[in-house]
């Protein structure tokens, strides 16, 4: 028991006695861990965003003009089989002209009564995991088999380009997250580092009355621990006020659940003692 | 379990970090209850023999035995535990700086695991026997160089450990300082701990159940 108030005591003493030291570790890792958090929260919103966007897309099939109107119950049957097919509903011919006319405010086909020149179409709405280009392509390549169907429109460009955009902010994230881990990781080791040296001949000392390396070494541990998971609750705290002050009205900033935020700060803090294992492994030899 | 010997030297040959010569030859045995004096010169290698037993450094051949384990054959562990077991003054035994002067006694209690009402007790008894209460509080540089050897030997003595090293143990004190050490070196080589006490010149007083060692080119001479 006094081995550990004395370890404990011993912490405190490392942040007392070397402030500066602890205070700029302390602020440099905050302000990483803010770096991280950050982006963290635009890639969430920005999936969000995305994610409405997609929620709304929908692939318009256009039915062939020479199709009979007995085969398009056939065609319905084809089209909800179809694997991710969430809904299938028909547009006729007239009800497309409905929606031409609401849409642009005049009915263009007056002159054309006896012989509406609009295809009739299915719009197919799909389960969101379809959403994809991969998916959206394979049922696009099923439709070309099915018969009866002339045409088929989505926004392809546009999945292609939000497809892009999300692998690209993925990808910056998992480069901005390694390059953070390892940032933090040096740059805690090192000062942990420098409060050895600046102790080394106390340590030796203690060393030869008979004390042992990880006695010695569980200060500047739990000193890692400590600074890397505060660094990173004093990051989120920021997030979340700043969170609460502003407010944007085209979108909602999405920051992780508490639970997710708890599990960061304790993988933070794992980090935090990694680095203190960095900072005193040459003391453990 | 009692031990037979608590330090057996034998036949140690050891080379400085220059390849020189420090130990040729040397054997030394110490039996509980017992101590030894060694005096020699400067660089003969006092300093060197108390970084062996401690196993700061290894022979390069003979035997190097504390407590009757090997220390070279037990291990960082081995090490470890005869490191607690020894109490000791001057050379390598400095005071840590960070730690005030209270802390530096206490430290071999706390390495003990010894509980707190203990600690307290001895730790006001080593302060009051060594006339460091009004020091309790600060740190070593703080120190003069004799208050400064008084924590040392408040700390080799508040564990009651088996071995006793002094190295130096009355260099630069006044002569009341050095009454009271010599007066202490006698009170503890009659308690039965042993002790192994390195020095230019040998203390003026005549310590009992003690044997008399000069170190002369790297190998021991009795000289009483």
């Amino acid at each position: 028991m006094c081995r550990v108030s004395h370890i404990l005591k011993e912490l405190g003493h490392n942040l007392y006695r070397n402030p500066a030291t602890a205070l700029g570790s302390l602020m440099s890792l905050t302000l990483l861990f803010l770096l991280f958090d950050l982006f963290w929260v635009a890639a969430g919103t920005s999936e969000r965003f995305y994610t409405r966007l997609l929620a709304d897309m929908q692939m318009e099939v256009f039915v062939a003009e020479e199709t009979p109107e007995s085969s398009l119950d056939a065609l319905n049957r084809s089209l909800e089989a179809i694997e991710g097919v969430r809904a299938v509903a028909f547009i006729s011919r007239e009800m497309a002209r409905e929606r031409l006319t609401s849409m642009l405010g005049a009915d263009l086909l007056v002159g054309y009564d006896t012989a509406n020149p609009l295809p009739s179409s299915y719009v197919l709405s799909f389960d969101p995991g379809y959403l994809n280009c991969a998916d959206m392509t394979r049922v696009e390549n099923e439709m070309a088999y099915i018969a009866g169907v002339d045409q088929v429109y989505y926004s392809k460009r546009w999945l292609a380009k939000a497809e892009q955009t999300r692998t690209i902010i993925l990808n910056v994230g998992m480069a901005l997250g390694v390059l953070i881990l390892l940032t933090a990781l040096t740059s805690s080791a090192n000062n942990i580092r420098l409060m050895i040296q600046t102790r080394a001949v106390g340590l030796r000392r203690m060393r030869i009355l008979g004390a042992g390396r990880l006695f010695l070494a569980t200060p500047f541990l739990l000193e890692g621990l400590l600074v890397g998971g505060l660094s990173a609750g004093i990051g989120w705290a920021v997030i979340f006020y700043a969170r609460q002050e502003v407010t944007f009205t085209q979108f909602e900033l999405v920051a992780p659940s508490l639970q997710e935020v708890g599990i960061f700060c304790a993988a933070t803090a794992l980090l935090g003692l990694t680095s203190g294992y960095l900072g005193i492994r040459k003391m453990l030899r | 379990m009692a031990v037979k010997s608590i330090i057996e030297l034998n036949n140690v040959h050891l080379k400085s970090d220059r390849g020189d010569k420090v130990f040729e030859d040397l054997s030394l045995h110490i039996k509980p209850g017992r101590s030894a004096v060694i005096t020699g010169p400067a660089g003969s290698g006092k300093t060197i023999l108390v970084e062996l037993l401690v196993g700061l450094r290894f022979a390069e051949s003979g035997s190097v035995e504390l407590f009757d384990e090997c220390l070279l054959r037990g291990g960082k562990s081995l090490i470890r535990r005869t490191r607690r077991k020894i109490g000791g003054v001057g050379g390598v035994y400095g005071l840590v700086p960070s730690f005030t002067v209270a802390e530096n006694v206490l430290f071999p209690l706390v390495l003990a695991g010894e509980r707190r009402r203990i600690r307290r007790e001895r730790l006001l008894k080593m302060l009051t026997e060594f006339s460091l209460l009004k020091q309790a509080r600060e740190y070593p540089p703080a120190l003069t160089r004799v208050e400064y050897t008084l924590t040392q030997f408040a700390r080799a003595s508040i564990a009651n450990q088996p071995l006793l090293i002094i190295d130096e143990p009355l260099a630069g004190l006044d002569a009341t300082t050095y009454g009271r050490i010599s007066e202490y070196l006698v009170k503890v080589s009659q308690s039965g701990r042993s002790m192994l006490i390195l020095a230019s010149d040998a203390p003026t007083r005549e310590l009992p159940d003690t044997d008399y060692y000069r170190i002369d080119k790297g190998a021991l001479l009795c000289v009483g």
